[in-house]
């Protein structure tokens, strides 16, 4: 009798199988970086919706102290035991995450890689944006409406972190590519808000023009904004991250555009990669999305609030 | 008897800030010939502006640390209450709403605190940084990775206002500064602060009532971090879940600085002021030199000890 029901199951999802090709309910498991960036958050969102639309279940491993690299590592020791079916893993540091990796892979869990490259370790794919275009693109806008000229300072993120290095790079090429600019100044801001704003502020006692800004991320532009304000001070910004605060400010006039790193699509197009290779489907080994700018032109795409935004079908971006 | 030996205590006081003030100048005259950018009625009052955020949240911090205390919720503190009068302003419409969140979410945690170190008995340090990460854990789910931000005008004053041309957090860090030293100096409970830290026993002996005393250093503390995230909330337009994380070290680290004593007992309200404006220097002197991103860990840990060494080696010349 159980015997049968066996049977009859098996050949219920076979017949499944053979026209959706699907096999519900698997459960994936999402490690991001911290609570607080609004660009996990993103991620995160379209990790939920991908699953949502190929009927399979998200957990989500967050380590409480943000970007904590020896709680990934716990975390990713809990996972192990608990055995999910796949892992979206996007490593808080590069390097460190390899040991870690190492023990996905040692418990046979498929595993993809999503915005940060992990050294080393056997991966279904990678899924991300590229910082360096992604900057380049935002510093050549920057670079564009300030006609080819200008005084232009950088405000850097952490130093040391690899996703900061290439957006320097990417501003710097955008900077060599115009004679007519010049390099003032180039000063860490850690990605904090406040600590951008006073670095911007004892900027401005040095610098009497300063023509465009470039930072590394939209809560330091954002940083950058209140420090120009509270100076009566103009310059052009940009970002990078397409968050809702840079949309609103470049709705406003007061930042010029932002590098859009697409989390939304990354948790996308990450979490229907690990379904599409459980369920025996093709995965390219790179997805990598090509730089998009919010600006004034393309706002009315970023328009829609990422907790209603669907993803879109794997055949728009996957050719 | 003991009238004198007050007096040689408050006398040793002004000379040990008579020395750290002299870094103070040391760094500014070394920064005037470095640049021209520095010594300009606008840089200093850039610097003043800027050194006032980071005092406002160490300045009750720096009564727990008189009782041999420590409270390392305040960044955490600062963030919760930052994050809740920027949610009661954008449903409210309300700035004085605003301003009675953020001040009582703040006085509420050093509340907690207080009654965790007296009730329960906790070690500060313990119940602090307990206290820090449930602060975070709360902020956390209900901010997620959102930003509020687009306050009010009349709002905005605190933090981003001119008064005669000077800076509004500036006057609220000078009331700060005369009000906490007029605390600590001339009031009893002042008094009993001090000597809460210095020996708790013998305070208890000479009938302080140590408890309370202790409730008022948390309480104080906590309100100061609700007052100071309203100024902040003011100056950046906008509160994120991780607003306060990073302010907690420099916060302790002005008020050590500054010539408070860990083991209690020791400082003062206005040496924190001078903790403060020395971290605030370092970062300005980097900024208006453009020093290489690469070297400023460096140069700021170089600075910081070397800053207290000097003042140590001024102190023992004069002794000598």
């Amino acid at each position: 009798m159980k015997n049968h029901h066996i049977v009859f199951a098996t050949a219920f999802s076979l017949a499944l199988a053979s026209t959706q090709a699907i096999a519900d309910g698997e459960k994936i498991a999402i490690f991001t970086k911290n609570q607080t960036n609004p660009y996990f958050q993103a991620f995160r969102l379209g990790s939920d919706s991908a699953a949502k639309q190929m009927n399979a279940s998200t957990i989500h491993y967050v380590p409480t102290k943000p970007d904590s690299i020896p709680e990934q590592l716990g975390e990713i020791d809990d996972v192990v035991v608990k055995k999910p079916n796949g892992i979206v893993l996007i490593p808080v540091d590069y390097k460190a995450i390899v040991p870690g990796v190492k023990k996905i892979n040692d418990a046979g869990i498929p595993v993809v890689n999503a915005t940060d490259r992990a050294e080393s370790g056997n991966f279904v794919n990678w899924v991300g944006a590229d910082d360096y275009s992604t900057a380049l693109a935002a510093g050549q806008a920057l670079v564009k409406a300030l006609g080819g000229k200008g005084n232009v300072v950088i405000i850097e993120g952490v130093r040391g972190v690899i996703g900061n290095t290439n957006r320097i790079n990417g501003f710097k090429k955008a900077i060599e590519e115009a004679p007519g600019i010049k390099l003032l100044a180039s000063q860490p801001g850690n990605y904090q808000r406040l600590q951008a704003l006073q670095v911007m502020e004892n900027l401005i006692q040095t610098y009497p023009k300063i023509d465009g800004v470039m930072a590394a991320n939209d809560a330091m532009a954002g940083g950058v904004i209140e420090a120009l304000e509270g100076s009566n001070r103009k310059s052009l910004i940009v970002g990078i991250n397409g968050s809702k605060e840079a949309v609103e400010a470049i709705k406003a006039g007061k930042m010029l555009a932002s590098g859009d790193a697409a989390p939304f699509l990354q948790g996308c197009f990450s979490t229907m990669s690990i379904l599409r290779s459980i369920r025996n489907m093709p995965v390219p080994k790179e997805i990598i999305f090509p730089p998009m700018l919010v600006e004034k032109s393309t706002l009315a795409n970023y328009d829609i609030a990422p907790e209603k935004q669907t993803c879109p079908a794997w055949n728009t971006i996957v050719k | 008897m003991s009238n004198l030996i007050e007096e040689l205590k408050n006398s040793s006081q002004l000379k040990n800030l008579f020395f750290r003030l002299l870094v103070v100048l040391i760094i500014c005259i070394a920064l005037s010939f470095l640049t021209e950018a520095f010594f300009t009625t606008n840089n200093l009052l850039n610097v003043l502006r800027q050194a006032s955020l980071l005092f406002l949240l160490a300045s009750g911090l720096t009564l727990v640390v008189l009782t041999a205390g420590i409270d390392l919720s305040v960044g955490a503190n600062l963030g919760m209450s930052a994050c809740l009068a920027a949610l009661v302003m954008t449903n409210t419409g309300s700035t004085l709403l605003g301003f009675m969140a953020g001040i009582g979410c703040g006085t509420l945690i050093g509340f907690g605190n207080g009654l965790l170190v007296t009730a329960l008995r906790l070690p500060s340090f313990i119940a602090t940084y307990g206290m820090l990460w449930i602060l975070h854990g709360i902020t956390y789910y209900f901010m997620g990775g959102t930003t509020l931000g687009g306050f009010d005008k009349s709002f905005r004053f605190i933090g981003t206002g001119y008064l005669y041309g000077i800076p509004v957090p500036i006057y609220i860090m000078t009331i700060f500064i005369i009000a906490g030293s007029i605390f600590t100096k001339y009031s009893i409970y002042g008094q009993q602060v001090y000597a809460v830290g210095a020996n708790p026993v013998s305070a208890r002996l000479s009938g302080v009532p140590v408890n309370r005393r202790l409730m008022l250093v948390y309480v104080l503390s906590g309100l100061t971090a609700g007052l100071a995230s309203l100024v902040f909330l003011a100056r950046l337009n906008s509160a994120e879940g991780d607003i306060g994380e990073t302010l907690t070290l420099p916060a302790i680290a002005a008020v050590l600085i500054g010539g408070t004593s860990l083991f209690g007992g020791v400082g003062s309200i206005l040496g924190t002021l001078i903790g403060a404006l020395i971290l605030t220097l370092v970062l300005n002197g980097m900024n208006i030199l453009t020093i290489n991103g690469n070297y400023q860990a460096l140069v700021t840990g170089v600075i910081i000890i070397l800053s207290v060494f000097l003042d140590l080696f001024f102190r023992k010349k004069s002794n000598t």
